[in-house]
This record gives C-alpha cells, structure tokens and sequence, in this order.
C-alpha cells in the first residue's frame, strides 16, 4: 500500500454524472431557452460539447488522482489545474464511510470517505475503488492505531471478527416510515416550492380547479391544498424511510460499530468505539406513543454543508429494548434515573415559555386578517408543550457520564461521555437570576460544529454542579468551595 | 470554582466598540436621515412615521454608540487556568462558559482594522465543536494569553 495508486476508471464516469448533476438546472435552462427558437441545431452541439468537456474533465480527474498509505499517513494527490495533495494523518480520522451510489453499483464499486475532527482539514473522498481494496484500505487506516494501547498482536486477529449483530423487522421498519415524522419539515419545503410555483399555481389553474371539482369554495379548496401537500410530503418522507433504511444491520467487532443500510445507494457507516461523542434517542411525537423512537450516534467529522453529523446508530427501536441493547453494543453506556429535575418554581416558566411567540404572533395575525385572533386558542397545545417539556426534562450525572433529557416538540435523551463534553454553558436572564435558576447547554463535538443540548431553568446550584463535575469528575459539590 | 472569573478585558476596547457601532450604525442611521431631508424638503414630513420609526431608531444608534459598549465591557471577565477557560459576560442575558483545557484543539489571536488602531486583539479558543472569542485584550496581553493557553493545552494533551 506505499505506491501510489489510480481509482477504477469508473470514476471518470462518476465524476461526469456529478458534474451533470450539478448543472442539471443550467441544462434545463439552457434546453428551454435553446427551444424557444425553432430550427437551430447548434443546441444539441453546446449539450454535447459541454458533456464531452465534462468527460474529458472526469479522465484527466481521473488520471490525476493518486492515493497511497505510507507509514502514519493517508496521501492524496489530485486537481487537474490546481493541484492538491492531501496529507491526512492516521490518528487524526474519525470515521471511513463507504458507499455504494448508483455508478458504483453499476460497476461493482464503492466510494471511500474519509473524515477527520473539525477544524480547517478536507475530508478525503476516494470515489471508485473495489470494495476488497476499500477494506483493503480501511484497515491499513485503523491499523497501528493502537500503537499505544498494549497488545498489538491479540488484536490483529480479534479486529474484523463479528461479535454481535442488531437488525430491524420488514415490520418495524414499514412502522418506522408510517411514523416518519419528517412531514413538517418536507411540508415547509413544499410550502417554499410552492412560491416557485406560482406560474403553475395561479387565479386561472384554480378557477380551472374550482370548475373541475365542484362544491369548492375559498377555505374547502385551502384546505384541501393543504391536505394534499401532507400527503404527498408524508409519502415522500415515508418512501425516504423505506429507502435509506432497508437492508439495515448494525454490526459489532471489538473496536468498532459497522452500520450498513439503504435500497437503492447502500452505505456502509464504520465507527470506532473510541470515535464516539454522544449517543441520542429522539422519540418522534408518532413514534412516542408506539414507545419507540430512533437512536443516533454523533461523531466528530468535517462536513462541508452540515452543522451536525448525526449517524442514524438504529432507525426504529422499542424504548423498552434500549437497555438491552446499551448491553450488548454501547457496554460504555449505561441508561440511568433521570434525578436531577428543574425545580417546582420553575413550572410556570416551562407553561408560559412556548406561549411567549403568541402575545406577539396573535395581535399581528389579527390586525392583517378578520380570523386572526383564532390564533389565540393555540394557547392550548403551546401550554400542553410545556407541561410535557416541564415533565420530560431531567439529568443525570455519574463520574464517567452524563444523561440529559429534554423536549422541543420531540422527546431527546443525550448520553455523553464527561471527557466528550466540549464545552457547558450557563445562562441566566434576570427573572431567572431572582428564582435562583439557570438554563444549561451542554455541547457534544457533532460533524465540523457541534451539538448543542439544553435544558432550562434547572436549580442554579444544579447548574454549577454540573460544571464542576466536567472539569473534576465530582458529582457532589465540595464544601469549602464558593 | 465557584467564583466569578476576575479578569477584565482592555478598558480600550469602549473605544473600539464605539468607533465600531458608530460606522456599522451608519447604515442604520443612513435611510433615517435621508428619510427626514427628503421630506422636510418635501413638505411631507409625518410625525407619526417620525415617531414612531426614527426616533426609536436612532435612540437605538445612540446607545448602541454610546451606552452598550461600555456596559458590554463591564460585564466582561475572563480567567484562565489551569482546568479550564472560563468567559462571563452579557448585559441583561448572563452566559457563563467553561471550556476544560483538555478540550481545546487550538488557539489563535486576530485583530480587525479598528482593532489595529488601538492596538487591540483577540483571543479565539477552538474545540472539536465550538469556537470561543475573548474579545479586545491589549496587544501583548493577548499574545501573553494566547500563550499561556497553548502552553496549558500542551501539558494535558488528550486526543479529541
């Protein structure tokens, strides 16, 4: 593995579909402007002119990309005009993702990802290589990672073994996608495109619609728009869950959690043990009351676009099997009481908390419309919120970890290594300060930024507990200290 | 532990913050002015606009000019030890910050133009996850920190 070495030519292919992909609007465009204008043939030259350039881009990509492990290091060099060698350290990658897309698959390929901690370094894609030279690569990469641990010889033969094995059900998995409760997010999106849309959407295609579907007047059609756009976004989201997660297993090996999963492009998700920052389970308010949510695994990664690198660890499990599964995968962790609770003072903080955007949001709603007070009665759900949030919230400390529970509108329980607690913040606003409370975040390394974890209005002294204990590992507060 | 961080940042920093909102606030007081020209030359000019829009306006730029950065340094206390680095600072909201030695991944000082004017810097403290900024320390006492820092963080050095 000391010479240098070339992808599978298919990366060419791949890198052609990217740059297609990429430009799929401007082709578009370019395709209907070009259309507007009858009889001219050089369109179909420009199409094909720009995908031979893209080719001949993707060959000299292709021709230029060499990688190579030599002793610590991981050494790329690539760029066909700028030129770049990448120098990733062993002991600096956090995690090696591989994945099948749609090329590779074609070509019985996979695609290498390889991600250190945050902070100014690229992560390293390898976008065509045999799958036997991915794990090829993999485990040059792990090894000699333990240099310092001890054995080195017992490992060697123990490392790949599988020693335990996690899958779902046909069921729980068409279960998982019926509660997939990503449909807010996919409606708002839709809600956005739908101002794209507006040539489509307009007075004519809804009188068109009034006329076709008779018995529609102003609010049935409003609400039929809206009925269709949850549905179509809950069919897409449940169609994402069936995709990204069929063929799920979790796999475990001394060092490491193997996750693999996906239809149509599979992904192969390896974590070290000692790569990881925190565990989460995220109860969906669908999910919650089938007691089941979904567990994820946040590590440490540079990630271009994203805040967050939440690796879904489980995408469907029952509440009541998470201890047994603590037991036979995350042996680090442990599921514990949530003792540390906010204060009764702060019950009324929680109830009012949600409701504060309505005292705003209500008097506006109503000046711009005739319905607007309606907005009024969401007092309801908005104190129902905080009830739960107030019921929900709760903490745990121990002199290795940390639990800590808390609600937006999903229920999340955070497990954390102290030694991976990056940084805690206290907060406090002058009505908390007069109650002697405090709002505490907790933040765990997650992809390139990190994760921020809250709870509010705990007991002040809880607050700083909390603080010492990072720094010291105590759980108590010492006596003769402030 | 338990106390309040006791070191305050660089009284010159007032200065630079107020230098600073009075340019930044330019263009919030920009559309003002021009609104007042054109309609008193106009004749059109609104009380109730007046009122209601540019005198908060520009109570606002008065304070944030005058007002805020002086409170803003007041409220400031940094300590650096050697556990952690602890930043206490905010006006109405309070944050208190604690970022353990052993978590920092690095350490760096920058310094803006207006910085540069009073010769001022700051300190910015990066962990895996978040990064942290003691704003406005005189020159030498940032690098001094920034020092001491790199030098703590060496001493503890665990892998992230």
């Amino acid at each position: 593995m000391s010479e240098f070495r070339r992808q599978h030519w298919a990366a060419a292919v791949d890198r052609l579909f990217m740059i297609l992909r990429q430009n799929f609007i401007t082709f578009l465009i370019v395709v209907f402007v070009g259309t507007q204008e009858p009889g001219e043939g050089y369109l179909l030259y420009i199409l094909i002119g720009t995908i031979m350039l893209a080719l001949l881009g993707g060959i000299l990509g292709w021709f230029r990309f060499q990688y190579r492990v030599i002793e610590e290091e991981l050494q790329i060099k690539k760029g066909v005009f700028v030129r770049k060698n990448i120098f990733m350290s062993k002991d600096r990658i956090q995690v090696i993702d591989i994945t099948e897309g749609l090329v590779q698959r074609v070509f019985g390929l996979v695609k290498v990802e390889v991600k250190t901690a945050g902070g100014g370094t690229e992560s390293a894609t390898i976008n065509a290589i045999t799958f036997e030279e991915a794990e090829e690569l993999k485990k040059n990469l792990r090894s000699n990672k333990a240099k310092s641990a001890l054995i080195e010889d017992v490992e060697e033969t123990a490392e790949s073994e599988f020693l335990d094995e996690w899958n779902i059900s046909t069921k729980e998995l068409v279960i998982a996608a019926f509660t997939s409760g990503n449909f807010g997010l996919i409606a708002s999106i839709l809600g956005a495109l739908s101002g794209q849309l507006d040539s489509v959407i307009n007075e004519e295609s809804i009188e068109y619609a009034k006329e076709a579907l008779p018995g529609l007047n102003d609010v049935t059609f409003i609400i039929t728009v809206v009925i269709i756009i949850l549905v179509v976004s809950w069919a897409f989201s449940f169609l994402g869950v069936i995709f990204s997660y069929s063929d799920f297993s979790l796999k475990k090996t001394e060092k490491e959690l193997l996750i693999r999963s996906g239809l149509i492009e599979k992904k192969h998700i390896t974590i070290p043990f000692n790569r990881i920052q925190a565990i989460r389970f995220v109860e969906g308010i669908l999910r919650q009351p089938l007691g089941h949510g979904m567990l994820y695994v946040e590590s440490a990664g540079f990630e271009l676009n994203q805040k967050e690198r939440s690796i879904v660890l489980v995408p469907f499990i029952a509440k009541k099997r998470l201890k047994l599964f603590f037991d036979r995968f995350l042996t680090d962790f442990h599921i514990p009481e949530l003792d540390v609770k906010p204060p009764e003072r702060s019950f009324f903080r929680y109830l009012r908390r949600p409701n504060y955007l309505l005292i705003i949001a209500t008097p506006l709603a109503w000046y711009f419309w005739e319905w607007g007070w309606l907005l009024a009665f969401l007092v309801i759900p908005a104190t129902v919120i905080g009830l739960f949030r107030f019921k929900d919230a709760g903490l745990y400390i121990d002199p290795e970890m940390m639990a800590l529970r808390f609600r937006n509108l999903n229920r999340k329980t955070a497990f954390i290594k102290r030694k991976r607690v990056q940084v805690i913040d206290e907060r406090t606003n002058p009505f908390q300060e007069r109650k002697q409370l405090a709002s505490l975040t907790v933040t765990a390394a997650s992809g390139a930024k990190g994760i921020a974890l809250n709870i509010t209005d705990l007991e002040k002294s809880d607050t700083s507990r909390i603080r010492k204990w990072m720094l010291t590992g105590n759980t108590q507060i010492p006596r003769d200290d402030g | 532990m338990n106390h309040i961080p006791v070191n305050r940042i660089d009284k010159k920093a007032i200065k630079a913050w107020r230098l600073n909102a009075f340019i930044f606030g330019l263009f919030w007081f920009a559309p003002a002015g021009v609104y007042i020209l054109v309609t008193l030359n106009q004749g059109s000019f609104n009380t109730a606009i007046f009122l209601l829009f540019i005198v908060p306006a520009l109570t606002v730029y008065l304070l944030t000019g005058f007002v805020y950065p002086k409170i803003r340094w007041q409220r400031w206390r940094y300590e650096v030890n050697e556990d952690a680095i602890d930043l206490y600072r905010g006006f109405i909201f309070k944050t208190r910050t604690v970022v353990p030695i052993n978590r920092i991944q690095h350490v760096d000082t920058s310094q803006g133009p207006i910085y540069r004017k009073y010769s001022l810097s700051s300190v910015k403290v990066s962990t895996a996850a978040t990064t942290h900024e003691i704003p406005a320390l005189d020159d030498e006492m940032a690098a001094d920190v920034r020092n001491k820092i790199s030098q703590l963080v060496r001493q503890v050095k665990e892998d992230v």
